[in-house]
């Protein structure tokens, strides 16, 4: 199913165009708050410890998403087994490893300490069927050159028809001006100048898909993926050495997937003159005692499996420049402007102390004194840590 | 011929001393003599002298027979021209004759008294003889110079009676046929008429001068002076006003609103239209009828109109009797109808007639123009959006004509001339086209055709095209048997369809498509029972064929499967018959009474679901399948149509109504409102039909001799089985599409208060409505429910509604309009938090259409300029300037919450039109 919807974005410029129409952004208030439960439960065929998170929906005011404590929560199936689940880190960890097996209906319950209850409806796993392959290759898309990663995947049976992605990348950082030598502040406020610790120079960039992926091979003659999960711009910083990602392929049933279609759909950008009615998107999950107890998500039985590839810069662009660091690297200086040292040679007014305390800047070379300046450059240029974590993840190979 | 008769009557004045002194005695034998020749008689065998004009002589057909032996010659006289419209006077040896008056002998005590002339309705009108000296008062009749007097009757001078009666009939001076509900008035009198279905009218005048004028919104306007002397006939012609280019805001209802029994009419008055000032100078009839109570859209620029709380599919848009599925053009923007070839606009939202039927909530008649029959003429007009031409030509002169108007736009010329990338490759353009024949074959018999064409065209991205185009045919063959009764015969045929060609670098390119046709034949009686009962019947089947879409590959290598769901078809018919029941002076009762019958016909396959679960394609337990033609589910039921007038005074009415409708076509939307790619859909088995029960009460009050029209209106009305939407349903290309559809019920209420100027400088109406528009989606299964099962309000429910629309006049050339909008923002779903799901975050949204947006404010003001009046001109100009939202008040179009790429929840708000927008329009006419 293609979207059918209008482009809006450029309705709207259009109708900028034609009609001085005007979109503008819209404080996020709360003007009437009301609490509900947010249940994130998808169980899979992988034997392993099922995860299930509980939250509380907040304010849009609010800075962080409360988790739903003490409930109790637990999983039952149709042959009489029961699994239950233990608060641990925010999050509700199977007391055993377990996996959903075909044909078998998987049911959830929980029960808040404040006594409400909310029931699933019985789930059977979906069709089993492994992706084919991931591919990374240079593509243009809309006129901008860069790396597509495509899904392949095949069903003969066609029977897996609803597919739902996620991916996770994973991207190595060098930073380009890092400097043996760096400069900190004494307690006293003045600069000391220290050996720089190695470990700012490499490290891993991490990025999940916030996107909610779908694609359904429903009016298709075979049940053939070929799809587009990320596109990354040959300007895109990420790709600038080595680059990885790791696909997880759900198969989901019609009811999942148009759970799926419709929270997209909702939160999507809409038609100028006709947008989409929105109202409160039910799932699978009910309370059983209170129906005015609202909830949301849905409780996923399915099958998924998963592929990690790896790529470098210099395989995929032979002999192309690097696309541009995550900011500029120029490095400048600090100056007095009555003195005419500002706007030449140096663009920064007075000293770099105050930049450094607030973490904007890293030395990079030359030593304030007579008549010479020291040269500064943007902080993660010089340190990557600022933006990026320096422990290796384990999956990694180089 | 009126300074000959006054200088006639100022030279025999003072010879009236003598007059009549010598009067011989003479004998004299008439046979078979035609008056003038019995007068030259007289000449002959007296010394008279007969001064007389012979056209007025000539007139008197009556041969005349008699013998006189001396008898006197004024006895003579009076016995030969009894019958006839004339008087004498004898003054020595002269005889004068007059038409119709008399010349007096002597003058009446306050002929030379300052004190003013009253209008002779006197009481003492034998006393006071009629003078033409009366002519000096006419100056206060402002009536033109052109305006002849017309003589009724001969002058008597023994008067007795109060009131003459005259009588005659209207005919149209083009086509020679009789012209029904004329509305005739006496300017500066209470008395009025309405021409009866013959063209018969009667009026009772005082004796004297009376003004009786004719003011029609589809006639010229006609003035005559009536001298009336005793009972006569007169018979008036009027023409068309298509031909005429004086274009007087006129008072187009008149007495009618308060004297017909439907309430809930809202006319417009096309040529009164165009002084409105309307966005980018497009002249709009249905944007204009939003501006009445009652009729309302969801947002500025939105498709879809809501009467008296009804969804947007209630509406039964006609054009020349057939369906106009979507009248809008650019989603919303303009409308479809040509404002140059419409002339007539009539909106019912209540007392729907009983020959209408098929939709819940209003039904919006709207009749094309017939082209000039005597000669060719045009309009045309050229605006920042549009250009647009009239053409009208006559086939046989004063019998049949056409008429041809056209509108196109030129935004894609606009679009290609901008630098930026993605407009350069969008496309936006729409046209239109009208074409109608009309042959008055003779007094019995009239034919009209109208066929008509839109299309609209938008590419806003460079993969897909959308198109979305209307079509409709009607034929109508008029017929009188007699004069009581008459007949119409009525084809039409509509069909609408959009089409999305998606055309993507990839393979997978594909065409989607939908259309919907409908042909019906429609058989009206009219029937003139008695004098008291009018009789109107009728039958009307309609044939529906929904292709309901397809998706077919472009490119042979893609995998995407060629898929058409499969068509819908079905029969729908219905059988009327209402009675107009004139009860007394005061009550009228408007009795109709419609039966309609619907049968959803196959081929199809329709499914079957489990019992006592909600329909999901998971309960799905069978599919039976239909034979072509055969019988799936059939509908039905009575829908009594009752209306009551009664007259509290002369001008002052109430009204009172009841009607019920029947739906049984339903268009599917998910979005907040219409957009031109939602899906009509038929009942059948899953989908039942919408009903709707609507009780109305309304006070109608004409003030100061009609210039003025008060009414006051409230309703409450009860719908059934309306169509609603699970959150996020899927309705294209789905075969199960019943899945998603939810159906409860509606409430809506309502007060409305209108009040109109007609005439005069100042011009134009306000109106005020407060209304409420609620709906409740119940079931036992908590996925078909909203808000729990509880009543909320529509989206288009704006309770306080206020709207001036207001035209001053400076000259005849130069006028200022204004209109001024107020209405409650609309209710809108907010969001009531946040939550994290998946690496996103996403909106929590209320219960649906718990909060509203701010409420919408909006001034226009447009100058109207006329080109010069000379009648000699090549074309007659009219220039009109507009601004549109002066105020630059950013109303809120809708408030919407987005998760954006780093999943993140951001809020926008949209206006349409935040700043002022002028805009220039010329229109010429030839």
């Amino acid at each position: 199913m293609k979207n059918y919807k209008l482009n809006n974005i450029l309705v709207f410029i259009l109708l900028v165009i034609l009609c001085n129409s005007c979109t503008e952004a819209y404080p996020l208030l709360t003007n009437s708050y009301e609490e509900a439960l947010v249940v994130e439960a998808t169980i899979t065929n992988e034997l392993k410890t099922q995860e299930i998170k509980l939250t509380k929906t907040a304010k849009f005011e609010d800075e962080s998403y409360l988790p739903e404590s003490g409930a109790e929560v637990f999983i039952t199936d149709d042959s009489g087994n029961q699994y239950n689940f233990k608060e641990d880190a925010e999050k509700y960890i199977s007391t055993v490893e377990f996996q959903a097996v075909p044909e078998r209906k998987y049911q959830l319950h929980i029960n808040t300490k404040d006594g409400r209850s909310f029931e699933s409806s019985p789930e059977t796993l979906t069709t089993i069927n492994p992706m084919q392959e991931v591919t990374a290759a240079v593509e243009a898309k809309d006129n901008v050159n860069g790396v597509s990663i495509r899904i392949k995947s095949f069903d003969a049976a066609h029977a897996s028809t609803y597919y739902r992605y996620e991916y996770e990348e994973t991207y190595k950082i060098v930073t380009p001006k890092w400097r043996p030598i760096k400069a900190e502040l004494s307690p006293t406020g003045s600069l000391i100048f220290l050996t720089n610790s190695p470990d700012t120079k490499v490290c891993y960039g991490s990025k999940k898909s916030t996107d909610i992926l779908l694609v359904n091979t429903n009016d298709l003659s075979e049940d053939r993926v070929d799809f587009l999960a990320r596109f990354i711009s040959d300007q895109d910083y990420i790709m600038t050495t080595r680059y990885s990602i790791l696909v997880r392929q759900y198969i989901e049933s019609l009811a999942a997937f148009n759970y799926y279609t419709t929270l997209k759909k909702l939160s999507g950008p809409e038609s100028i003159l006709s947008p989409t009615q929105p109202g409160l998107l039910l799932g699978n999950i009910q309370s059983t005692n209170n129906l005015n107890n609202k909830i949301v998500g849905y409780f996923d039985v399915t099958s998924v499996s998963t592929e990690r590839i790896y790529f470098n810069y210099a395989d995929l662009f032979p002999g192309k420049g690097a696309p541009p660091y995550v900011t500029d690297c120029q490095e400048y200086c600090y100056g007095d402007p009555e003195a005419g040292q500002v706007p030449e040679p140096c663009t920064h007014v007075k000293s770099p102390v105050e930049d450094l305390a607030l973490g904007y800047v890293t030395y990079f070379t030359g030593i304030d004194g007579a008549g010479s300046f020291s040269y500064w450059v943007n902080a993660p240029c010089g340190d990557c840590t600022t933006f990026a974590s320096n422990i290796k993840p384990t999956f990694w190979t180089d | 011929m009126k300074k000959f008769l006054l200088a006639l009557i100022i030279l025999f004045s003072f010879q009236l001393s003598v007059a009549q002194n010598t009067n011989e005695k003479i004998s004299i034998t008439f046979k078979d003599e035609t008056l003038e020749s019995a007068l030259k008689a007289i000449e002959t065998k007296t010394s008279y002298k007969i001064y007389f004009d012979h056209t007025w002589v000539g007139a008197n057909k009556e041969l005349i027979n008699g013998t006189y032996t001396d008898v006197k010659i004024d006895e003579i006289l009076d016995k030969i021209l009894n019958k006839t419209d004339l008087n004498f006077i004898i003054l020595k040896n002269k005889i004068i004759l007059t038409l119709n008056s008399t010349i007096h002998d002597d003058l009446p005590a306050n002929y030379f008294s300052d004190a003013p002339i009253e209008t002779p309705s006197n009481d003492n009108n034998s006393d006071n003889p009629v003078f033409y000296q009366q002519y000096d008062s006419l100056n206060s009749y402002s009536v033109t110079k052109k305006a002849s007097i017309v003589f009724i009757g001969k002058e008597n001078k023994d008067i007795t009676k109060k009131n003459y009666t005259v009588s005659g009939s209207i005919k149209n001076a083009e086509t020679g046929k009789p012209e029904a509900n004329i509305y005739i008035k006496v300017k500066n009198k209470n008395i009025s008429t309405s021409s009866d279905p013959d063209g018969n009218y009667t009026l009772q005048l005082p004796r004297g001068i009376n003004v009786i004028e004719i003011k029609s919104l589809s006639h010229k306007d006609v003035s005559k002076t009536l001298m009336v002397y005793d009972d006569g006939t007169f018979d008036i012609n009027v023409n068309d006003k298509s031909n005429q280019l004086d274009e007087v805001v006129i008072n187009k209802k008149g007495r009618k609103q308060t004297e017909t029994a439907v309430s809930g009419l809202v006319s417009i008055d096309i040529e009164g239209i165009k002084n409105v000032p309307l966005i980018l100078g497009e002249r709009d009839i249905l944007k204009v009828a939003t501006t009445f109570p009652g009729i309302k859209t969801t947002g500025e620029g939105s498709a879809g109109f809501n009467v008296r709380g009804g969804k947007d599919d209630q509406n039964l848009i006609l054009l020349d009797n057939a369906v106009l599925y979507n009248p809008q053009h650019f989603l919303g923007f303009f409308s479809a109808i040509n404002p140059y070839t419409a002339k007539k606009a009539d909106i019912y939202k209540g007392s729907i007639p009983a020959d209408f039927g098929g939709r819940l909530s209003s039904v919006f008649d709207i009749t094309t123009k017939n082209g000039n029959p005597e000669k060719f003429s045009g309009e045309g007009a050229i605006g920042p959006i549009t250009s647009n031409l009239t053409l009208s030509l006559p086939i046989e002169k004063n019998k049949s004509s056409i008429i041809f108007g056209g509108r196109a736009t030129y935004s894609d010329w606009i679009l290609k001339s901008l630098d930026d990338e993605n407009l350069k490759n969008s496309q936006a353009g729409f046209y239109d086209g009208i074409l109608k024949y009309n042959n008055a074959i003779n007094s019995n018999n009239n034919l009209e055709a109208t066929a008509y064409y839109s299309h609209d065209r938008f590419s806003l991205d460079t993969d897909s095209i959308y198109k979305y185009s209307n079509r409709l045919a009607s034929l109508k063959w008029d017929h009188t048997f007699n004069k009581k009764s008459k007949a119409a015969l009525i084809f039409t045929n509509s069909e609408y369809k959009f089409n999305i060609d998606y055309d993507s670098d990839n393979v997978d390119s594909f065409d989607f498509g939908y259309k919907v046709s409908e042909s019906q034949v429609q058989l009206k009686f009219n029937y003139q029972l008695t004098p008291k009962h009018n009789l109107s019947y009728g039958i009307a089947s309609k044939l529906y064929n929904i292709a309901p879409g397809y998706q077919h590959p472009k490119n042979p290598e893609s995998l995407l499967i060629s898929t058409d769901i499969e068509k819908e078809r079905a029969l729908e018919s219905a059988i009327y018959l209402a009675d107009s029941y004139k009860l007394s002076d005061k009550l009228l009762l408007d009795l109709g009474l419609r039966y309609s019958y619907y049968a959803a016909l196959g081929e199809a396959n329709i499914n079957s679901y489990q019992e006592g679960l909600p329909l999901s394609n998971e309960t799905v337990t069978g599919t039976t399948h239909y034979k072509k033609n055969e019988v799936i589910k059939t509908y039905g039921g009575l829908e009594p149509r009752l209306a009551a007038r009664y007259f509290i005074t002369e001008d002052f009415s109430i009204k009172a109504g009841y009607d019920m409708t029947r739906q049984y076509i339903h268009l599917l939307s998910s979005n907040v409102t219409q957009s031109p790619t939602d899906t009509w859909k038929l009942s059948d088995s899953n989908v039942a039909p919408q009903t709707a029960q609507q009780v109305s009460l309304g006070l109608f009050k004409n003030l100061k001799d009609e210039e003025y029209e008060i009414s006051l209106e409230g309703y409450y009305k009860r719908s059934k089985n309306i169509l609603d939407y699970k959150v996020g349903a899927q309705l294209v290309l789905n075969e199960n599409v019943e899945t998603e559809l939810l159906q409860g019920e509606g409430k809506a209420y309502g007060v409305e208060l209108l009040l109109k100027k007609t005439t005069g400088r100042l011009n134009g109406w306000i109106g005020y409505t407060y209304s409420r528009t609620l709906i409740k989606l119940d079931s036992q299964f908590s996925s078909e429910k909203v808000n729990n099962g509880n009543y909320f309000p529509a989206n288009f429910d704006k309770p306080h509604d206020l709207s001036a629309i207001l035209n001053y006049k400076f000259t005849r050339r130069y006028s200022l309009s204004t209109n001024f909008l107020y209405q409650t923002g609309r209710p809108i779903t907010y969001p009531i938090g946040t939550y994290q799901y998946g690496n996103a975050q996403y909106t929590l949204y209320s219960d649906r259409n718990a909060y509203r947006i701010p409420d919408y404010i909006r001034l226009d003001i447009g100058i109207n300029i006329e080109g010069n009046h000379k009648i000699k001109k090549l074309a007659h100009s009219f220039w009109n300037i507009s601004v549109y939202n002066v105020l630059g008040r950013n109303n809120p179009y809708s408030i919407y919450f987005v998760t954006d790429q780093s999943g993140k929840v951001k809020g926008y708000k949209t206006s349409i039109f935040s700043i002022p927008v002028p805009s220039i329009t010329y229109n010429f006419k030839f």
